[in-house]
């Protein structure tokens, strides 16, 4: 079917691509994984170190080990044969002068050995005592019949061309105390495989018959040969060995002073979470030993100013708290007294009449903090409980906007409300997270400058968000955070509309928390903000992301198609892990 | 520091001490050890020379062509590519290397055959030898026949062999270069005994001796022992490798040798054994024989084995026709028990079966031949009737030979076979006038004195009959005027001759393999002589009387070592 084929074709190269791209995420993965290893171990930093030099130092040795064995070997054997086959060209030179006295030349011509044979059972060892010489010999009169031998397997092919040629340019020269050698691998008759062979030619010319014998001798070099093998294969094996046992030392040694060092930042490590009785052992009097001294006395000076400083919060907590609880009797009192006076403000002038008005809406704002302030104390004081219960996110979310709508109104803000069709069922404190969404939507409505304000509800299987999003001024990069600060303003000149408290959203982050939920923010400059609650469906559950985006889907978008990711906003699009720890 | 570091810490300082001080010497001063000799040499191989040919030159006359045509003869079983250098096409497709091969003395001569229209060369030179395709090595004397060789020029006018005979013509020098006379060992008919057979092997670079000797020895004997021994090697044994171990030489061999028993494995090592170290390889290793690799009988050196056995070594003589045991000291020896012990003129010519247990001795009277048992109940009984009897000789399996002259047949007797004598077929012999007959200690080879001046030898095979003697040739043979007066075996490859000549005795030790012929100097005038392994004696006849003499070991002079009255040495057999 032809609407098949492209699709499955499609299928398939995307089948393809998604291989190699899932083949790259790997290697990539893999490397990290290495890189980061590598970063984290000294130890494996230093081995890694002594391997590397330690390497290149037997590589460099053994070279020049090797360079010169090879070099001494060969110089010794090619010495050993020039010296034997000196001797025996001399032989032949003297084997090959006529003798003088004719008459006995005559006499005893029929039993004569030719002196040729003779002298090539002496320099081939081939007589009948003889003994087998390691070296081969080849004696060529190419002028004269019946005037060449060889000894073994040699014959004349075997000859080096461009040896036979020199030594053939000598003979026409008259110049006969050369000597020509060559080190050639040459195949003997009947040899299965070829032999480094040293090959010494020189010419041995006969005055009184001017006849020029060539004659080459053929050393074997394949002990040699093997020696210098083994003697290569014993520095490559000592020098793996020299490597090794180097980076075992290495390893040792770093792990001596390693472990303490190690021993130490775990130490560190359980300080930083709060262990502060947590202390090193010592040993000894070495550096690490007084490193472990310093260390003990640093956290022992840390336990006591945390303790101390632990202290004078607590202080300030119960203070606050004491405040907080001491101004309620004094403010009940006053209060009662604004409301008298507010009852009756129609019957002032006007002037006492606006006083007692501003009184009354300060008295709200003071009530309204010192409660924030009492709630934040019991935070502080880890008195803060939940109630949970089983509710539909979506009804909260109409409460709260519900509540919302008188303030919308007086800034002419509008809700877009986007929620899901089926029920969002989530085990929450209802008070809490009414309070959570309230305080959200005050600041969308307070930052918005009258704009929409998008309200989103998302659920998957694990957890439910809310998103809160406003198009005001936004924030500045590195406010998300901030913003959940106690008393903290964006812009400390601009006048508070609403009457907020300044702890409204420090709250309501200590009110996520306690229910295992994260409670973040995203804004750009003129983008506007978005802030987003995120809670397990089952309470004491771990999150491990959320259903919404914490960047709003339009801005991603917009990102997308330029191709521009800001790597502060990254993992935004995630899971959000990287907000949960404030 | 605890213990194990204190430990550890003390064995590097040790071992850097040690490195540190062995270091200072580049050979440090150790020993006396022990080292293992194995290996050393090559056990497989003698060393050799051989003769390069040459291309001819075109500057080259006639004469040196030839000359050059000779040498490359030499070299054609190693690289016959340059002969053909020499030949012109038609030499070429014509001229055939095989056939016997022609050894010439090394001094030759090439001269132009005058009233030839074609320019024919003469090749003239006095023969020593022929090497048959058998690699027999025959001996010839005299000038050899002159070889003719057709000359041609070719279109650049450089002369060419056009047509010469067919065969290669080598120098004696070639031959002691490139050959060795080599003895292999086979198996006499009863299969406990090694002949020896001595065969002239080519030398060839592409292999060792010893693959060389073991290939020609599973080829079997050369024609003189043809049909006269046997071998254990089946046919299509087939040599795979030969190779040297820690200590021993690895003989691997493939065909169907795994069928036999384990005498026929036994006599299969003897051979191989023999055939190598009595040929100066591998001597003193053991020898380790494998069928396709895997192990098959492994034979350590020197062990004693009977495959070389003479029948005993203990020489015996006559005083007044008594036998006697000859003492190793100087004296007089011991009689015999028996009959032979007694003293009895009318015997002559003894002979002794063997030195073991129920040995006979024979002796020969004017009638015929008796025996008598070495033992006190033994009696002198006459087995073979004759007057014209040549004297006895055991074969070593117990039968008595001799050559009735007046029937001119050879006659064998075995005591154990219930019935007299019986005639050998013999068809070489007839119409010869055999005067003598030895047979070797290895019961093979038999020697004969034809007429006056020549000695024969032949070789005793088992026919379909009965034994049978053949494969007859020629040994040695001496002017008309001299005469051959006794012949005895020294050993399985020389046989005693004892001359006599105008100018007094000679004896000669003949090499019935190569047939050198070593001279002996003699003092007293000898009557009779016998030998084993080096050991001669003989029956001298001096003013005194006769008397026994012993050639000194330096075969220089002769000891005497019984007189007076001591006659008729003998050994057991031979």
């Amino acid at each position: 079917m032809p609407p098949t084929r492209p699709s499955t074709r499609n299928a398939r190269r995307r089948t393809v691509r998604q291989i190699l791209g899932g083949v790259r995420r790997r290697v990539r993965r893999a490397a990290g994984r290495v890189r980061s290893v590598w970063r984290r171990s000294l130890q494996l930093q230093v081995v890694t170190s002594t391997l590397v030099i330690s390497v290149t130092v037997v590589v460099v040795l053994g070279t020049f080990l090797s360079d010169e064995i090879n070099r001494s070997v060969i110089a010794s054997s090619q010495q050993s044969a020039l010296n034997e086959a000196y001797a025996d060209r001399l032989q032949i030179a003297d084997a090959l002068i006529p003798p003088s006295d004719d008459g006995a030349k005559a006499a005893d011509a029929d039993q004569k050995v030719n002196p040729l044979d003779q002298v090539m059972d002496t320099v081939t060892g081939s007589g009948e005592d003889g003994s087998k010489k390691r070296y081969d010999v080849l004696i060529l009169n190419e002028a004269t019949p019946g005037m060449s031998r060889a000894s073994g397997r040699v014959v004349q092919a075997d000859v080096p061309a461009s040896l036979r040629q020199r030594l053939q340019r000598y003979m026409n020269r008259a110049e006969y105390g050369k000597t020509e050698v060559s080190i050639e691998t040459i195949r003997f008759a009947g040899q299965s495989q070829a032999t480094l062979t040293f090959v010494v030619a020189g010419v041995v010319h006969e005055t009184l018959t001017g006849e020029d014998y060539q004659v080459y001798h053929f050393f074997p070099f394949n002990e040699e040969e093997e020696l210098l093998s083994n003697v290569r294969l014993a520095i490559v094996v000592v020098g793996l060995g020299l490597v090794l046992l180097l980076a075992a030392i290495a390893y040792l040694v770093t792990r001596q002073v390693v472990t303490p060092v190690r021993l130490a930042r775990q130490a560190a490590e359980r300080l930083a979470a709060g262990k502060l009785d947590e202390r090193l052992k010592v040993r000894g009097e070495d550096d690490l030993a007084r490193l472990a001294n310093s260390f003990n006395e640093m956290a022992a000076n840390l336990a006591l100013k945390i303790h101390q400083l632990e202290e004078l919060s607590q202080v300030q907590r119960q203070f606050v708290s004491d405040v907080s609880h001491e101004l309620r009797t004094p403010l009940t009192t006053v209060r009662m007294a604004a409301d008298l006076l507010y009852d009756a403000r129609e019957d002032f002038d006007p002037m006492a009449a606006r006083s007692a008005e501003l009184m009354q809406a300060q008295l709200e704002r003071f009530e309204s903090m010192l409660a924030d302030l009492l709630e934040i104390s019991r935070y502080d004081a880890g008195a803060a409980t939940l109630d949970i219960d089983s509710v539909d996110m979506r009804d909260v979310v109409h409460r709260a906007i519900a509540d919302s709508e008188a303030l919308a109104e007086r800034h002419s803000t509008r809700f877009d409300i986007r929620l899901p069709h089926e029920p969002c069922m989530v085990e929450v404190d209802n008070r809490r997270v009414e309070r959570i969404l309230r305080n959200l939507l005050f600041n969308a409505i307070e930052h918005g400058e009258g704009r929409e304000i998008v309200v989103t509800v998302g659920a998957d299987r694990d957890a439910v968000a809310v998103a809160v999003r406003d198009h005001g001024i936004g924030l500045k990069p590195g406010e998300e955070t901030m913003v959940f600060d106690r008393f903290w303003r964006a812009d400390p000149s601009r006048a508070r509309t609403i009457g907020g408290t300044g702890l409204g959203l420090a709250i309501s982050r200590e009110d996520a928390v306690l229910h295992g939920g994260w409670l973040q923010a995203w804004g750009q400059p003129g983008e506007g903000s978005q802030f987003r609650l995120t809670l397990p469906r089952l309470a004491g559950a771990d999150l491990k992301g959320s259903p919404l985006s914490l960047v709003p889907p339009e801005i991603e978008m917009r990102r997308t198609w330029r191709s521009h990711m800001t790597p502060v906003l990254l993992p935004a699009s995630g899971d959000g892990g990287g907000h949960d720890e404030d | 520091m605890t213990r194990t570091r204190r430990m550890g810490a003390a064995v590097a300082i040790a071992a850097a001490v040690a490195c540190a001080g062995s270091g200072c010497t580049v050979i440090p001063v150790t020993g006396p050890y022990t080292v293992s000799d194995a290996g050393g040499g090559d056990p497989l191989n003698k060393p050799f020379q051989r003769m390069i040919a040459v291309a001819p030159r075109d500057d080259w006359d006639p004469e040196l062509l030839v000359k050059g045509l000779q040498a490359a003869m030499a070299a054609y079983p190693d690289d016959p590519s340059v002969l053909a250098k020499y030949l012109t096409p038609k030499a070429q497709a014509k001229w055939k290397p095989s056939g016997p091969v022609t050894v010439i003395e090394d001094v030759y001569q090439v001269d132009p055959v005058e009233g030839d229209a074609a320019e024919t060369y003469g090749l003239k030179a006095k023969q020593v030898a022929r090497i048959d395709p058998d690699d027999a090595y025959v001996p010839l004397s005299g000038n050899a026949p002159e070889r003719l060789f057709v000359l041609k020029k070719d279109a650049r006018g450089v002369y060419r062999v056009d047509d010469l005979p067919d065969g290669l013509l080598l120098t004696k020098s070639d031959v002691a270069r490139a050959y060795r006379l080599t003895n292999l060992y086979y198996l006499n008919s009863a299969r406990e005994r090694l002949v020896v057979d001595r065969v002239c092997l080519r030398l060839k670079p592409t292999e060792t001796f010893a693959q060389t000797i073991v290939r020609r020895l599973l080829k079997g004997p050369s024609g003189a022992l043809r049909g006269a021994v046997g071998t254990v090697f089946p046919e299509g044994t087939e040599v795979e490798s030969i190779g040297t171990g820690d200590d021993r030489v690895v003989i691997n061999l493939s065909g169907p040798l795994l069928p036999l028993d384990l005498g026929e494995k036994a006599a299969l090592v003897a051979q191989l054994k023999y055939s190598l170290t009595n040929n100066k390889v591998a001597i003193s290793r053991t020898i380790e024989v494998q069928v396709e690799g895997e192990q098959y009988w492994t034979e350590p050196p020197n062990s004693e084995t009977h495959w070389l056995d003479n029948g005993g070594n203990t020489p015996y003589y006559t005083n007044k026709g008594s036998v006697h045991v000859m003492s190793n000291n100087e004296g007089a020896g011991v009689a015999v028990s028996g009959p032979a012990g007694e003293s009895n003129t009318d015997f002559k010519a003894f002979a002794l079966s063997t030195q073991q247990t129920g040995a006979i001795v024979a002796a020969r009277t004017s009638t015929g031949i008796s025996i008598a048992g070495l033992t006190p109940e033994g009696r002198w009984q006459q087995v073979i009737e004759g007057a014209d009897l040549t004297d006895p000789t055991w074969r070593r399996d117990g039968s008595l030979w001799t050559f009735d002259q007046h029937n001119k047949v050879v006659l064998r007797y075995d005591p154990n076979g219930g019935h007299g004598p019986e005639r050998v077929s013999a068809p070489g012999l007839d119409g010869l006038d055999v005067t003598a007959l030895r047979i070797a200690r290895d019961g093979v080879r038999v020697a004969l004195r034809t007429g006056k001046n020549t000695v024969q030898l032949g070789a005793l095979s088992e026919g379909l009959n009965g034994p049978m003697l053949g494969n007859l040739q020629t040994l040695t043979s001496t002017e008309v005027e001299y005469e051959i007066e006794d012949i005895a075996w020294e050993d399985d490859e020389h046989l005693l001759v004892l001359i006599k000549s105008k100018a007094g005795q000679i004896l000669n030790e003949i090499d019935i393999g190569d047939g050198e012929t070593i001279g002996i100097p003699l003092k007293d005038r000898l009557e009779r002589v016998t030998a084993l392994i080096g050991r001669v004696l003989a029956e001298a006849n001096t003013d005194k009387g006769p008397k026994i003499i012993e050639l000194n070991p330096d075969r220089q002079g002769w000891t005497s070592r019984i007189d007076p009255s001591a006659k008729n040495p003998f050994f057991p057999l031979g």
